[in-house]
């Protein structure tokens, strides 16, 4: 067990370092730099100069990369080159409103496609189910933009005005402090993911409830309620888990598009700003972090397979 | 359209009748176009009406949304480059004189006279108006003019104005008394008024640091946080009494266009700039807001570079010129918010040649110039971004527009820093966009070899001589009658394609009053919030 | 929509030899549930639209109309867009690349997919290791961010969007593949196939490939499903097809400022999107239904 961790560590930490050279390398391909991004309109020449020179971009790419890599390996994210800030300070307040949304999102979304799912395989093939199971299908086909868009329309602007349209937070506090502009894009995130994992879970639970050992604790006579929630959902949440570990690490990496459509204060938006800037440092913490996310939560789910599995508990791997 | 009336309506403001029947630009030329017949002319553009007067009460708190911005942004008096810098800058600081809504003669600011030194426009004296504070309480004086100027023009780190009055013969400057400043010009420049009251080129005490940004605006910094919001609180002090009205501005950034709407008509901010077109519509019909919509002189050129295959042969750039329906492009990128143009700028200079002939689309004659040109079946890549609004859409009408002379326009579309990447003023066809100037101003930033904008690569002997020629000329008459010979010339030969002058379209709630429509071209007029406050 | 993720549907088929005729029984079961002929219906309905659509367009996709956002009308079905073309006749037209994209990137993820994952199942040792590290770096890496990265860089070149989504499917449907081919690798039909000294290729695909297919489809469904959301996605960000040309995802983007104004534009594109994401969900759904062998009876 102990080895398997150890193992998974190691090979965890080097994804992360052939992420960050490919992520370099790419940047390193956008056409322009940090100088012209932030001149903008007036890149003249001489402005530019003297800026790319004031920025450090004239130097090698592989001492840019030795350099970036030298600082985080003490701990120290780099200078932004738009700002001028260090990237932990830039980043720090987006992480953690990023972190809200995700968590929030994942509080809601988690246990109602977990209970969906057990719902629906237990009326399966009763309407209830043909209907959940289209809801689901259909909620799942629609782009996250447009759900966005439908409940700004619904919630916020044009019919009712119930939630915030745009999440605006104050510089200097963060979205908890103001938890109404957090729930139009949690909404949005959780019709996104529950479709995935209420179904994986119906169907994994379907395959349980025709086993034998169901049958089995029926024929025993304990009541269907201990049946269900005892003896078959511990067997059927293992494929749920391994999918709820990758939406939450989708969560994490696909909030672009949602924080963009609400502005909402959080590292998708700040990403988008990033590469347009050409800011080679923040981009390269955000995939960094966005990457770990996925590393860790794979980890977390694979721990946690073992641990519902009781023949893996024993066996290790 | 005859020249005179559309002379006259450059001048003057519209009546709600005409801009109704004559849709801006003279309902005839547009009928021609055998467009609106077709669409049964279901939309009418928002109505330049100024909005109403009301009694103005002093206190709160105003929300402004504005376009774009990121975490480059910056609150540095002379560098400011996206749509949110250049708002905090017409609050926080001031220039010396500025060009007022109506975009008549300069409205003197921070000075009380600049005058031409001895009937020459090489040598120029400012005067400051007395009794002026900086935020910090310290008053403005003869100084700071120069400190500031310097600051610009510095060759090691040169700011946005660099351009702009990089001809001022520094190290000659000379300090007369307190609030008195000799400023020497390296060659004769009659605009140079225009030229150091651009908003870029604004007065900073001695010593300014952007860290903690003292001006002489109508409001002073509190904080400032990029890509999100800044937040000013008024300036007691401000030497326009009584205003400013309201106690505390906050700007705040919206990169997508939805967002910042959705943010108005969700009650978040309380005002927002460039209303996208496809929803003047729908705010027009909100009774709890107000769309306000400016005639400017902005204009939005297609470039085309003159010394390059193929535009280096006049007869293409003229085909191109001849390709472009320009009413039908007002209709579908604008929705009608904009006027004709005649492929040059600066309406409002008394100098412009008004009595050129209009351009209008002909086909026929474009291809023949292409046929003779050895051009026929030509393509051409042009390189478009979200650089500013309604340019990617102009690029598609314009391929549409030109496959009908058989030309096959390849829409090439690039993210900004892209756009202003390495190849930045060296496409071959690309586009671009200005503000509202004076014809001489303009020719400097764009229209000269020397000139830092020169995306065409414009170099004209004959048209240099007569600029050179112009500036020294301080007798008006004798400059405009130079100019339009210059002006003639970028009519027949010169590389930009100018089809419309676009309206600005801002939004506010109706709580709020005081917003004026301002020809500039910059938004929620001239982003001077100092006029707006709540209904009394 | 979460185009991004999805590893393994969990029911892992169980594994039989192939027989012969078994995938024909298979296709006849699938078909045989309501569902799934509801979906073959949507399917074929949208690609008559996306295949023979154009010939119906009244207008060219490119050419004006109407006055931009203007409603519907005798000249203009669904209106006009954002530049007053006709709706109709873009979405009519617009559903060639978008397909033809997503069907591109899903043959290249899926195909490559397959190789690596029964190379790593058959091969094991060293060269699974190796190979399914590579798949983590790649899982690792954010789709969106990748996609946002390349497209900026070089432009947003149609085969470069390809690439992009078809790869990042790639290291998704190895797993699925690698774990279903794993439990054939000890059966006696590979190990009998081994010992008459059939070459390692032959073995990988003459004797794995046929009793993988089941995963096989059901990957193949998700990831067209997932290659559309993305494509639309991407257009939607505006890295994907150029303007002027008509495309949903384009749509989507060019008019969704004026959904108030003009439903249309936007309604029309998510609409398709939506029901060829249902469709082929119906049918993959069914089809997995079919295999792990209950649900049958519908």
């Amino acid at each position: 067990m102990s080895k398997f961790l150890i193992r998974r560590i190691i090979f965890g930490i080097l994804t992360l370092f052939l992420v960050s050279i490919v992520v370099f390398a790419a940047t390193q391909a956008l056409p322009g730099n940090a100088a012209r991004a932030i001149l903008g309109r007036s890149a003249t020449p001489e402005r530019v100069a003297a800026l790319t020179a004031q920025l450090h971009l004239n130097q090698s790419v592989a001492s840019q990369y030795g350099h970036w890599l030298g600082g985080v390996l003490s701990g120290n994210l780099g200078i932004s080159a738009a700002t001028q800030q260090s990237v932990a300070h830039l980043i720090a307040g987006r992480l953690a409103n990023s972190a809200f949304l995700v968590l929030v999102a994942a509080i809601v979304a988690l246990p109602l496609s977990i209970g969906l799912g057990v719902w629906m395989a237990v009326k399966r093939d009763r309407p209830a189910d043909h209907v959940l199971s289209m809801t689901t299908l259909v909620l799942a086909a629609l782009p996250e933009f447009v759900i966005g868009i439908v409940l700004v329309v619904l919630l916020a602007t044009n019919v009712a005005h119930v939630f915030p349209a745009v999440s605006l937070v104050p510089p200097g506090e963060h979205a908890w402090d103001e938890p109404s502009v957090v729930v139009l894009p949690a909404a949005t995130l959780v019709i996104a993911v529950t479709p995935y994992i209420s179904r994986i879970m119906r169907a994994s639970m379907v395959e349980v409830l025709e086993s034998d050992y169901v049958t089995m604790a029926r024929l025993k006579g304990l009541s269907n309620r201990v049946v269900i929630w005892r003896h078959a959902v511990p067997n059927a949440i293992v494929p749920a888990i391994q999918v709820s570990a990758l939406q939450l690490a989708y969560m994490a990496g696909g909030v672009v598009v949602i924080e963009f459509v609400f502005s909402y204060p959080g590292m998708g938006a700040q990403l988008v700003d990033s590469v347009a800037n050409r800011d080679v440092p923040v981009v390269q913490a955000l995939t960094i972090i966005i990457a770990a996310v996925y590393v860790i939560l794979n980890l977390l789910a694979d721990l946690a397979t073992i641990l519902v599995t009781p023949r893996l508990r024993t066996a290790g791997r | 359209m005859s020249e005179d009336s559309f002379r006259e309506q450059l001048e003057q403001p519209l009546t709600r009748r005409q801009v109704l029947h004559g849709a801006l630009v003279g309902g005839a030329t547009i009928s021609a176009g055998g467009l609106l017949s077709a669409c049964g002319g279901s939309i009418s553009p928002a109505v330049l009406v100024p909005p109403p007067i009301e009694p103005i009460k002093a206190g709160g708190s105003v929300r402004i949304g504005a376009t774009g911005g990121g975490s480059k942004d910056v609150i540095d008096a002379h560098l400011p480059a996206v749509d949110p810098d250049i708002m905090r800058n017409w609050n926080l600081y001031e220039s010396l004189a500025t060009r007022p809504a109506n975009f008549g003669p300069l409205q003197m600011l921070l000075a009380e006279s600049i005058e031409p030194e001895k009937g020459s426009a090489k040598t120029w004296t400012v005067k400051l108006k007395p009794g002026l504070e900086f935020h910090n309480g310290k008053s403005v004086t003869a100084d700071d003019v120069i400190f500031s100027i310097n600051r610009i023009i510095d060759p090691k780190n040169p700011k946005v104005g660099a351009t702009s009055i990089g001809y001022i013969d520094t190290a000659k400057m000379k300090k007369l008394d307190n609030l008195t400043i000799r400023i020497p010009l390296k060659f004769p420049n009659a605009t140079f008024p225009d030229d150091i009251g651009q908003y870029f080129n604004a007065i900073v005490p001695v010593g300014y640091d952007p860290n903690k940004p003292v001006g002489t605006g109508a409001f002073m910094y509190e904080s400032f946080t990029p890509g999100q919001q800044s937040v000013f609180k008024r300036f007691p002090n401000y030497w326009e009494h009584p205003k400013p009205y309201v106690d505390q501005l906050t700007i705040i950034d919206f990169t997508d266009d939805t967002a910042r709407v959705n943010a108005l008509l969700g009650g978040e901010v309380d005002a927002i700039d460039n209303l996208p077109t496809g929803v003047i519509a729908e705010l027009q019909g909100n009774k709890a807001l107000r769309v306000l919509v400016s005639e400017t002189g902005e204009w939005q050129p297609f470039t085309m570079r003159v010394d390059k295959s193929p535009f280096n042969d006049v007869r293409v750039r003229q085909a191109f010129r001849l390709m472009v329906n320009r009413p039908q492009m007002i209709e579908q990128v604008l929705l009608r918010q904009g006027r004709l143009a005649n492929d040059m700028y600066s309406p409002y200079d008394p100098a412009y040649a008004a009595s050129l002939p209009q351009r209008h689309q002909d086909l026929e004659q474009a291809k023949s110039l292409l046929k003779a040109a050895g051009h026929e079946g030509l393509a051409v890549e042009l390189v478009t971004g979200p650089i500013f609004q309604g340019v990617q859409a102009a690029a598609q009408v314009f391929a549409q527009q030109a496959s009908a002379a058989g030309v096959k326009v390849a829409i090439r579309q690039v993210d900004t820093t892209t756009f202003y990447g390495p190849n930045y003023l060296g496409w071959t066809f690309a586009q671009d966009f200005w503000a509202t100037r004076q014809y001489l101003p303009q020719v400097a930033q764009g229209s000269l070899p020397s000139s830092p904008f020169n995306e065409t690569h414009w170099a004209d002997p004959t048209f240099i001589k007569l600029i050179q020629q112009a500036r020294a000329q301080l007798d008006e008459s004798k400059r405009n009658e130079i100019l339009l010979h210059a002006q003639t010339i970028e009519y027949e030969r010169g590389g930009y394609i100018i089809p419309y002058f676009s309206d600005q379209v801002d939004a506010y709630s109706t709580k709020l009053t005081g917003f004026e429509p301002a020809k500039s071209g910059f938004p929620l007029g001239n982003y001077w919030f100092k006029n707006v406050g709540y209904k009394a | 929509m979460s185009a991004t993720t999805a590893t393994a549907e969990p029911f892992a088929p169980a594994p039989e030899p192939v027989r012969r005729g078994r995938a024909a029984t298979l296709a006849r079961a699938t078909l045989g549930q309501s569902r799934a002929k509801v979906g073959l219906v949507i399917f074929v309905l949208i690609l008559v639209i996306v295949i023979f659509g154009p010939l119906f367009a009244p207008h060219s996709p490119t050419e004006f109309v109407a006055a931009p956002n203007s409603g519907s009308s005798s000249h203009a079905l669904f209106g006009a867009d954002s530049l007053g073309r006709d709706v109709w006749s873009r979405f009519l037209y617009g559903g060639r690349s978008i397909l033809g994209l997503a069907l591109a990137a899903t043959i290249i993820g899926v195909g490559l997919g397959l190789v690596i994952g029964l190379s790593a199942a058959y091969l094991g040792g060293l060269v699974d290791e190796v190979l399914m590290r590579i798949a983590d770096v790649f899982m690792a890496f954010p789709q969106i961010v990748l996609a946002l990265l390349l497209v900026s860089a070089f432009g947003p070149k149609l085969w470069l969007i390809v690439l992009t989504v078809g790869i990042s499917h790639a290291p998704r449907v190895a797993r699925v593949i690698r774990g279903a081919a794993q439990q054939l690798v000890e059966r006696d039909f590979v190990k009998a196939a081994e010992a008459v000294g059939e070459p390692r290729r032959r073995v990988i695909f003459g004797e794995l490939l046929p009793n993988v297919t089941s995963p096989l489809m059901v990957e193949t469904g998700l990831r067209l499903t997932y290659s559309i959301g993305l494509i639309a996605a991407i257009s939607f960000l505006g890295l994907g097809i150029q303007p002027p040309h008509a495309d949903w995802g384009l749509m989507i983007n060019e008019n969704r400022l004026s959904l108030i104004v003009q439903p249309w534009g936007v309604m029309l594109p998510v609409i398709a999107i939506a029901l060829l994401t249902i469709s082929t969900g119906l049918m993959t759904d069914s089809y997995a239904r079919v295999v792990i062998g209950i649900d049958r009876g519908e």
